[in-house]
This record gives C-alpha cells, sequence and structure tokens, in this order.
C-alpha cells in the first residue's frame, strides 16, 4: 500500500513538472506571480522572525514588493528541487552555497551577483572573504550570507576535565593522553552521536585538515580522485582508526544520536568529556541542560597535529546559509536591493538578538549586544582568524553524493570498511 | 464448427435470459466507471509514468532524458540494491514468523470469555492506535544504550549498541513491528475464534480432547483463511516497511538496514535521483505482486474452500 503511495507521488510530480515545462516553454512566466512582487524561499525554523522583520523592513520603501515563504526544514531541499525549474519558483531562495546550489548552476537557472556586486561592491566587501567564498562557483558569486556561521568546535564538561585533572587539548598528543586517562576513570572521552551519521564526518573533516592541509579536499572535491589515495588521507584515516581502536568513542556510538539528544546529554551528565559538534551545540545544551550550558560546558578549537599541513586555526563546519537569485527573475534589481539589507545594522542586530552569528565585517560592533556576547566574539575571531572555512563534506558536494559519503565514513569507524575500503567508497562518489 | 455453433448458441441464450429475466440482469459497465477511473488515474497511469521515468536520468530539475537501461544496468551490479532486497524478504519473514503464533495466541484468547478480558483486549489493542512515526520514536529512547533499559540491564544488552551491529538493528526492527502490528492480526484471529462453531468443540470435549488438542487439531485448522489473509497482510506491509526503518536506524548502521522502500527514498529524495528511484520502485512492485501470487497459489487461497464442509 505504501509503496503505491510513494509511487503515486513519483508519477503526479511527474505529471506536474512535465506539464509545468511545457507551459513554460510556450510563454514566459511570470516568476512568483504577478509583476510587483519578489518571491522569497526560506528555510523554515526560529531564525524566521528576523526574515519575517527584513522582509518588512524592505517593503517599506521599496515600489516591488517581497514576499516570505517559509517551508518547514525537513521538506525544504526536497520541495526546492522540485518548484525550481516551474513557474512557481521563487525569485530569491536560502542555501548552504557549495554543492547545495550546484546542480541550480549547472542546470543554468542561477543568476550569477558578480553584475549586482561591481554596481555595489559592499555586496562582498562587506562579508568575511572565507565565508563569502563557499557560494563562489567556477569563479563566479551566486550567493549572499544570510544567517550565521556554525563553526565545528571541540566542546567539553569542564568537570570531568578537572576532576582527571586535564586541561583542553592543544595538541594530537594530549588529545590521545586525555583518552587514556578518562578511560582509566570509566567515562567515555568523546561523545559521538554515530546513529546520525554526520557527527562522525566532522571527525574526518577536521583530521583530514590538519594532516593534508584543505587543499586535499579541494582537490578532491574538483574530481582529482587521486588525492584520497594520498599518504596523507591514508595517515589521517589511520589516526582516525587509531582513535576509534583506543576506545575514544566507547563502543556504542552507533546507537547513539545527537538529534535525540542522546550525545548531547552524555556530556551534560558527566558520562562524557568531549563532544566535537556545530555550534549550535550550545542551544542545545541550553535548551536541554541550562544548569550545564552556563557553568559547565566548555569550548575550544580542534587541536593541531604536528608535522600536519595543516594550520591549527583552520575550522569546518557550516560556513553560513546564503540568498541565490534565479536567473529568470523579473526584478533582479528589486533582489539586489533586498540583498543589500544583510549587511545592514538592523539584519547583524537583529540575528545576534536570537543567538546567531552573522558573518558581515560589521558584526565585531555589535557583538555586546549578541545573547551570548562571550560566545558569539569567540567564534568571530576564530572564523575572522581562519585561513580556511572547509564546508562540510556532505553539503561541498552535490546532494547525491550525501548518503554515501556517510555511509562510508561510519562503516569505516564501525571497522566494515578499512583504509583502502574507505579510498574506494569515497572515489566512487558522483563526481561534482 | 460444431464447437463454434455451440458456442454461438450458448450466447443467444444468454442473451435471451437477460432480457426476459426479472430482476437479474447485470448492472451496467457505466456503474464501474468512478472506480475505474480513480484506479487508472491514481493507480495505473503513475505506475506507468515510473515505469517510464526508471529508463530515464532526472534530478527532478531538468527535463528527464533518456538513458536507455543505464539505471537498470547499474542497479543489478549495485550490491546495496541486492542487499536492499535480500533485507526486504528477511524482515517481511521475520515479520510474519514472528507475529503470527504470538497473534494467533492472543487472538484466540481474545476470544474466549474470561475475566478482564475486554479490559486487557483494549490495553491490547493501543499501540495499533499510534502511529508508526511515535512508535519508533518511543522505541528509539526506550532502547537508548546510555539512558534507556539496556543501561539497567547489561546482563542482557552488554554495552546496548543494538543499532551498531546489522543482527541488532534488524532485530530491533522486527520487534518493533511486532510491537506495533500484533494487535491488528490478533484483531482478525479474535474474528476468526469467534465464529468457530461450538459445536465442534463440544464434540471434541466429548471424545475426550482436551485444551491443547481441542487448539491444535479444531482451532487451528479453522482459522485456516484467517490465518492466510493476515498472513498476506503481513507480507505486503513487510515488504514495503518505511517508517520504522527511517526513524530507528535510518538504513544503517552503514547500509545494513536499508531495504528496498527506504533505499528508493534515498535514491529518489535524498540524491535527487528519481530515475534510479522508479527502478527501485518497480522492482518493489514485481516482488510483491510475485509473493502475493505465490502465497496465493501456494495456501490455495484462490480455490476458496470452505472450512465449514460437511457441517
Amino acid at each position: 500500500m505504501k509503496i503505491r503511495a510513494s509511487a503515486v507521488a513519483l508519477g503526479l510530480t511527474s505529471v506536474l513538472v512535465t506539464t509545468s515545462a511545457c507551459s513554460s516553454a510556450g510563454s514566459s512566466p511570470s516568476s512568483g506571480g504577478d509583476s510587483g512582487t519578489i518571491h522569497v524561499l526560506v528555510y523554515g525554523d526560529a531564525s524566521n522572525k528576523v526574515e519575517k522583520q527584513i522582509v518588512e523592513t524592505f517593503n517599506r520603501t521599496s515600489k516591488v514588493k517581497a514576499v516570505l515563504d517559509t517551508i518547514p526544514g525537513a521538506d525544504y531541499q526536497a520541495k526546492l528541487n522540485t518548484v525550481i525549474n516551474t513557474p512557481q519558483a521563487p525569485d530569491v531562495f536560502f542555501n548552504w552555497g557549495g554543492g547545495s546550489i550546484q546542480p541550480y548552476v549547472k542546470s543554468d537557472l542561477l543568476l550569477p551577483l558578480d553584475d549586482m556586486i561591481a554596481a555595489d561592491p559592499g555586496l562582498k566587501g562587506n562579508f568575511l572573504p572565507s565565508v563569502f567564498n563557499t557560494a563562489v562557483i567556477d569563479g563566479k558569486s551566486y550567493g549572499i550570507p544570510m544567517r550565521g556561521t556554525q563553526p565545528v568546535l571541540l566542546f567539553h564538561n569542564k568537570k570531568v576535565l578537572a576532576d582527571a585533572g586535564l586541561a583542553v587539548p592543544r595538541t594530537w598528543d594530549e588529545l590521545l593522553g586525555a583518552v587514556q586517562a578518562l578511560k582509566a576513570k570509566g567515562i567515555t572521552p568523546f561523545a559521538l552521536g554515530g546513529g546520525d551519521q554526520w557527527p562522525t564526518l566532522m571527525w574526518y573533516e577536521y583530521v583530514f585538515d590538519r594532516v593534508a592541509g584543505p587543499e586535499l579536499f579541494q582537490k578532491a572535491l574538483s574530481g582529482d580522485r587521486s588525492a584520497w589515495e594520498s599518504e596523507d588521507a591514508k595517515k589521517a584515516l589511520g589516526m582516525l582508526e587509531q582513535l576509534v581502536d583506543a576506545g575514544a568513542f566507547g563502543s556504542n556510538f552507533d546507537s547513539v544520536k545527537f538529534t535525540d539528544g542522546g550525545s548531547p546529554a552524555l556530556l551534560a551528565k558527566g558520562k562524557a568529556a568531549f563532544e566535537l559538534m556545530g555550534s549550535w551545540e550550545y542551544a542545545t545544551q541550553q535548551d536541554g541542560n541550562p544548569e550545564f550550558a552556563k557553568s559547565q560546558l566548555g569550548y575550544s578549537g580542534f587541536p593541531g597535529i604536528a608535522g600536519g599541513k595543516g594550520d591549527p586555526a583552520n575550522l569546518v563546519g557550516n560556513t553560513n546559509n546564503f540568498y541565490s537569485v534565479l536567473k529568470k527573475s523579473k526584478h533582479p534589481e528589486a533582489a539586489a536591493a533586498f540583498l543589500k539589507l544583510m549587511y545592514s545594522e538592523e539584519f547583524v542586530k537583529a540575528q545576534l538578538a536570537i543567538g546567531n552569528l552573522p558573518t558581515t565585517t560589521n558584526t565585531e560592533q555589535f557583538l555586546g549586544t549578541a545573547a551570548d556576547p562571550d560566545y558569539s566574539k569567540y567564534q568571530y575571531d576564530l572564523v575572522k582568524a581562519a585561513p580556511s572555512f572547509q564546508l562540510s563534506w556532505d553539503q561541498a558536494y552535490p546532494p547525491a553524493a550525501n548518503t554515501p559519503i556517510r555511509t562510508a565514513v561510519q562503516q569505516f569507524f564501525s571497522g566494515k570498511l578499512d583504509v583502502d575500503g574507505f579510498v574506494r567508497a569515497m572515489q566512487a562518489l558522483p563526481a561534482s | 464448427m460444431s464447437a463454434l455453433s455451440h458456442m454461438s448458441g450458448s450466447v443467444g441464450r444468454l442473451r435471451a435470459e437477460g432480457r426476459t429475466g426479472v430482476g437479474v440482469t447485470r448492472p451496467g459497465l457505466a456503474w464501474a466507471v468512478p472506480a475505474t477511473v480513480f484506479f487508472l488515474l491514481f493507480a495505473i497511469v503513475p505506475l506507468a509514468l515510473v515505469a517510464v521515468l526508471s529508463f530515464t536520468s532526472w534530478n527532478g530539475v531538468d527535463a528527464p532524458r533518456f538513458n536507455g537501461l543505464a539505471n537498470w544496468t547499474s542497479l543489478l551490479h549495485d550490491p546495496v540494491m541486492t542487499q536492499s532486497v535480500r533485507l526486504t524478504l528477511v524482515l517481511t519473514v521475520a515479520g510474519a514468523v514472528v507475529q503470527t503464533p504470538v497473534s494467533i495466541l492472543l487472538g484466540v484468547w481474545a476470544a474466549g470469555h474470561q475475566r478482564n478480558r475486554a479490559v486487557l483486549s483494549a490495553i491490547f489493542f493501543i499501540p495499533l492506535l499510534l502511529s508508526a512515526t511515535a512508535v519508533s520514536v518511543v522505541w528509539r529512547a526506550v532502547l537508548d544504550p546510555n539512558f534507556g533499559v539496556p543501561s539497567q540491564m547489561e546482563w542482557l544488552f552488554g554495552d546496548g549498541n543494538l543499532m551498531g551491529s546489522q543482527a541488532g538493528a534488524l532485530a530491533v526492527l522486527t520487534f518493533v513491528g511486532m510491537w506495533q502490528w500484533t494487535p491488528m492480526h490478533a484483531l482478525l484471529y479474535q474474528g476468526g475464534a469467534r465464529a468457530i462453531p461450538r459445536v465442534l468443540y463440544q464434540a471434541a470435549a466429548i471424545d475426550g480432547a482436551g485444551k491443547v488438542r481441542q487448539f491444535l487439531h479444531i482451532t487451528l485448522p479453522q482459522l485456516r483463511n484467517t490465518m492466510i489473509t493476515s498472513v498476506i497482510l503481513m507480507l505486503v506491509g513487510g515488504l514495503t516497511t518505511f517508517d520504522t526503518v527511517l526513524i530507528l536506524t535510518q538504513g544503517g548502521p552503514g547500509t545494513d538496514t536499508t531495504n528496498s522502500a527506504f533505499y528508493m527514498y534515498r535514491r529518489a529524495f535524498k540524491s535527487f535521483d528519481f530515475g534510479e528511484g522508479s527502478a527501485i520502485a518497480l522492482v518493489l512492485v514485481m516482488v510483491a505482486t510475485l509473493v502475493s501470487l505465490a502465497v496465493v497459489r501456494l495456501s490455495g487461497y484462490d480455490r476458496m474452500r470452505s472450512t465449514s464442509e460437511g457441517l
């Protein structure tokens, strides 16, 4: 019965898409309905508060009115993919930069923003370059940062570290030392939500960066598959294997998830000492364990690796979210005016107030107004000083590669794949 | 020649009867139009479109491009696909094997007239009222290795890494499926058991058969048709298990619990490869059709033999 339902869904989608494709071939579509509006499609969640406010600000002065359409988060990508080449497509839409827009660039649906930037250099100059570059594809800019940055940090439980007489590890050797000391005390060194798979991937992103530098992944992403079998790649994999074998993550991490609160609880309750997680760990802990978040939650960058090629200041994670503009939008000049608001004072203050960390160059002067000024300032300085800020692998590749990447990282950690098996799995990823 | 004239003769006779018979005329074809139209529109047309899509490469954005047999050959050489068919069959068979005995015992018990039966039956029925999503979320929490039941019962669960191994994850999926679907099948068996003529038990009691013999030699054979219905429902449900996989294991660890329905979803709606997703959907349709046909043939369900012959 369920098969039939999905078959119906699939079939209907195809009917809708083919018919709408036909109609758009005949007459030029009025993007977003009537002529006096631009539609802005965003990922629906708590941050929509700011997006609503900015749209209102825009509409106060603009002749062309902006309409905000929100799609509940889990359905966002599928919905966007369904409408983007139809007359129902928005003019401006939310995305993650990198691989998330690459297929649309390939299909020639997106408007390069370089002309807008030529007219108003502030559209590029007012953003931190390491973030802005995430939405640059083949030398052309396709997105303007529009939310907060989310670097991956090493969080820890201050009390557990103090009880074990440990300092925050700055090097790989200190990290391995901490693993031994914590295991001896019966504490899982690193909480890991392996059931979600993407938290496991974060370990690869950092260890590969520290050992081989950001260039290795960039090389692999651009299609040079030999990068995966290089000396450095194998060395990084060997170190990860060593970490898993040492019991750094305990033995049941594949049954634990971050998304259902499992791994954050391990950290908060002192059953684990560290968790490598995106900056949203802070908000998650504030939500679930407010006492812990206030007094015992510590954070630091990922340790450096001696002899490695990567700068210990390099970051990985979600650089930011972006607004991109569709080529067929009837009001690109209105879209440009709308995008300019993304570095306005009002925007920065509103984002900071809800706990997001915008990546404009003027963010610094408003950090005092953030929900938690210390934490925001710490992150901002990291991002600003980072020589490289690598977008998460699963988002840097186009969506088709998403599951194979996650499957491979899970299987390597659980021992189902060896080094060669992992290398082969990564080499088999759909080319970008 | 003679056969032909015989046939035309019989057709003529039928027509004559149709015209003269009072109140036995067949309903006109027009009556079947609404159902047929809906079936065509929502089952046959989409199925045909999926069949067409399975020969295309389509990311949902550009127009579909025909790529011949590329999807099919890549599926044929895709170890995850082969594994997914095997896992689908394993989950389906395990579901039927585990659920059937429990449902029969519960259903037959619930058909009796014991004290507290109605209250307990109502409680047993609760899981069926919950959505599969809610059930999966609850069981994930209950089976959490650090904070759930396994952390209190280390002698049974070890380190509680249930979702970390293929066997553990499959066992969890089968168990949660059983927890959720047993009540419905118990209900079927309850109805079936209630319909068994009392005289059979009375006769058996006179002949000296105890409870166990009565169960084995009267109840079970009399439930044969109910059993076939129930097993077909289990098989069809098992083949399309999706929600529990999505929430409990996400097809993992790795791809160890990626059954065909989940794999189809992953290819089509996560990787935006609708061509290959459609091909997987068609494989599922074919497997489901074959399994249903096999069950109907093997069980003699198509002949619909009565269990009340000679009564």
